[in-house]
């Protein structure tokens, strides 16, 4: 019960946290950001939820971590689907409003009815791979890390495999490391497990 | 669970902290369990406890803020001080080199890029001279050249002042150096006699029993290109600066992590001769055993700091101030910028502080010289490192807002 009522506050904590952390930078607009992300929705959908298989959802995102990958891709440091040409034409102001814009956003929902014994896997290797301490306890992602819950499970196991080949680079090498010992199958798992998440 | 007795490798010592967090149950056990795996570098030494803490490093400077947002009047000196934006559009601007016609070098840890800082026509202009490297956190300059260093190698542009606009491709000087991302940018110091290249190779890890390759200072020759060590038993050094008077090499160490709120200190050390050991991973801030790596040995087995600076404040570039333009009790003080704290409940350091010493080199006094940088519990910009500049000012890198203060004084 404790427990529970803990990880709420602390949950609180992050979000006021990430809010104050915003007013720092040049106060993102949201309904702005709507406006620009007009050319992001063709591909992640209007609210953040990709209809495409294997196209990321941003709903629900933190703002920073779509703000610095639209700076990796900007940069030529991150690469895929069409991402460099897109992001060059933005200035930081519009990728801060276009993630304020998505991070707003409902979280896709819950895969339900998923292979209960895959999930349960990927739990397991999850915990074991510390995925939690960045991505958070729900891997709900916070600061610049990530949201994985409820994510494509073909963008979650691409990313993996791009990440544990090297042809995606991460920002300090820590993706690259503990995606490193990982089997095709643990991936898969991870990602179905990942995409149960609410 | 108990943790394992430790090992002297690197992989049996991280399994070891790793199996204290594998230790949840798990409805459905697989087949054959999967080998425990290592957690992230800054979460290695944490206790089950301490996860509830919900304390990870702060998001890395990516970009820089437009100069006209960069709040500088926040930033607070002594009576008699005057702090101004010297130069902006740095994205994680950090270590620097001046040369002797007054460009000013810039090296970064997250962007890949070099910048160089030029006055013309009584303009000042930045100019991205590299792009791409990897963590090009170290710069010095000799001759003519710009020596950097990245996570594994050091590389040299050769005549890089007349080629500003078109640098050269970069020559490799030494690319024999380990490539762990965990402390592994480095910080980098010419020796007063330009033989030397001084840089640090930080512990892979938060805490761990190192190869003996890590957690040491080393210096090159760059006559011979030999590489030796010169201090082990550091777990990160990001600032060093030889002591105008008696040439010895000063520096600042970050101590580890998940402790607790107030220890260990990070320090400050003098290096009096070749070979010192400072303690890592056995005793921490010369006084402190390591629960787990320091069961059956003493902290008098080690050399001390001169000074411990603070628990997880982060000290990073420091240099000695020898400029004629601040009051005469600043003459020969360290000052040393403090990047600020993650692993502590309560920010931590944000600032940058001086510390006086005496004719024997005794630490007499450290007080804050600049702060500002964090209010209440956030923080706006970051300070990276330090550096005098011919006049007597000083300048003070921040790597979140990219950009770079000028403290001055008048009287």
């Amino acid at each position: 019960m404790f427990f529970h009522t803990s990880k709420a506050i602390q949950g609180m904590a992050f979000f006021l946290t990430s809010l104050l952390a915003m007013q720092a930078w040049a106060a993102p607009d949201a309904i702005a950001g709507k406006a620009k992300a007009q050319v992001c929705s063709a591909c992640h959908g209007e609210n953040g939820i990709s209809s495409i298989v294997g196209t990321p959802h941003l709903a629900a995102q933190p703002p920073l971590s779509i703000f610095y990958q639209l700076l990796q891709f900007r940069d030529q440091r991150r690469k895929g689907g069409g991402m460099e040409a897109i992001a060059a034409t933005l200035s930081e102001q519009d990728m801060r409003d276009i993630a304020a814009h998505y991070s707003a956003q409902t979280p896709p929902s819950p895969h339900t009815g998923g292979d209960a014994i895959k999930i349960s896997q990927g739990q397991q290797i999850a915990q074991q791979q510390y995925c939690s301490s960045c991505h958070g306890a729900q891997l709900q992602g916070q600061k610049h890390v990530p949201r994985l819950s409820g994510q494509s499970t073909e963008y979650f196991v691409t990313q993996l495999r791009n990440l544990r080949s090297g042809a995606r680079a991460d920002m300090d090498g820590t993706m690259a490391s503990a995606a490193r010992s990982l089997t095709d199958d643990e991936i898969e798992a991870m990602a179905a497990y990942a995409r149960s998440l609410p | 669970m108990k943790r394992k007795p430790f090992t002297l490798t690197l992989q049996n010592a991280m399994l070891a902290v790793g199996l204290v967090f594998s230790s949840a149950s798990f409805a459905q056990a697989p087949a054959t369990p999967p080998a425990a795996a290592i957690p992230p570098t800054w979460a290695q030494g944490r206790t089950p406890e301490q996860v509830a803490l919900n304390l990870v490093p702060h998001p890395p400077g990516m970009t820089a803020l437009p100069a006209n947002e960069i709040p500088t009047d926040k930033l607070k000196v002594p009576a008699g001080f005057k702090v101004e934006l010297w130069a902006s559009g740095m994205p994680n601007a950090r270590s620097m080199v001046q040369t002797p016609k007054g460009t000013l070098f810039v090296g970064t840890r997250f962007p890949g890029n070099v910048y160089a800082v030029v006055e013309k026509d009584g303009k000042r202009e930045v100019k991205t001279i590299a792009k791409g490297l990897h963590r090009p956190n170290g710069v010095a300059f000799k001759d003519g050249s710009l020596y950097v260093a990245e996570l594994s190698r050091i590389i040299r542009y050769d005549n890089i002042e007349a080629n500003l606009d078109n640098p050269p491709a970069p020559v490799v000087v030494f690319d024999a150096l380990p490539k762990d991302e965990a402390h592994g940018w480095k910080f980098m110091k010419l020796s007063p006699d330009g033989n030397y290249l001084y840089f640090q190779i930080g512990t892979p890890a938060n805490i761990t029993v190192q190869p003996v390759t890590h957690a040491v200072i080393v210096r090159l020759n760059l006559k011979t290109n030999i590489l030796e060590r010169v201090a082990e038993g550091v777990r990160n050094s990001v600032g060093m600066d030889f002591h105008p008077v008696t040439k010895e090499l000063w520096f600042t160490n970050n101590g580890r992590d998940w402790v607790n709120d107030d220890l260990p200190n990070d320090t400050l050390h003098r290096l009096t001769r070749k070979g010192m050991n400072f303690g890592y991973p056995f005793c921490h801030q010369g006084d402190l055993l390591d629960l787990d790596f320091g069961k059956g040995r003493s902290c008098d087995e080690f050399d001390k700091p001169v000074l411990k600076i603070g628990p997880h404040v982060a000290a990073l570039g420091m240099r000695f101030y020898t400029g004629k333009q601040f009051p005469a009790e600043y003459t020969n003080n360290i000052v040393i910028a403090e990047h600020g704290s993650w692993n502590r409940t309560k920010k931590t350091g944000f600032d940058v502080v001086r510390v006086a010493l005496d004719a024997k080199g005794n630490v007499t006094k450290k007080e804050v010289f600049v702060s500002g940088w964090v209010q209440g519990e956030e923080f706006w910009g970051r300070p990276a490192d330090v550096h005098v500049m011919k006049d007597g000012t000083m300048l003070v890198s921040d790597d979140v807002a990219g950009a770079i203060f000028r403290i001055s004084y008048s009287k």
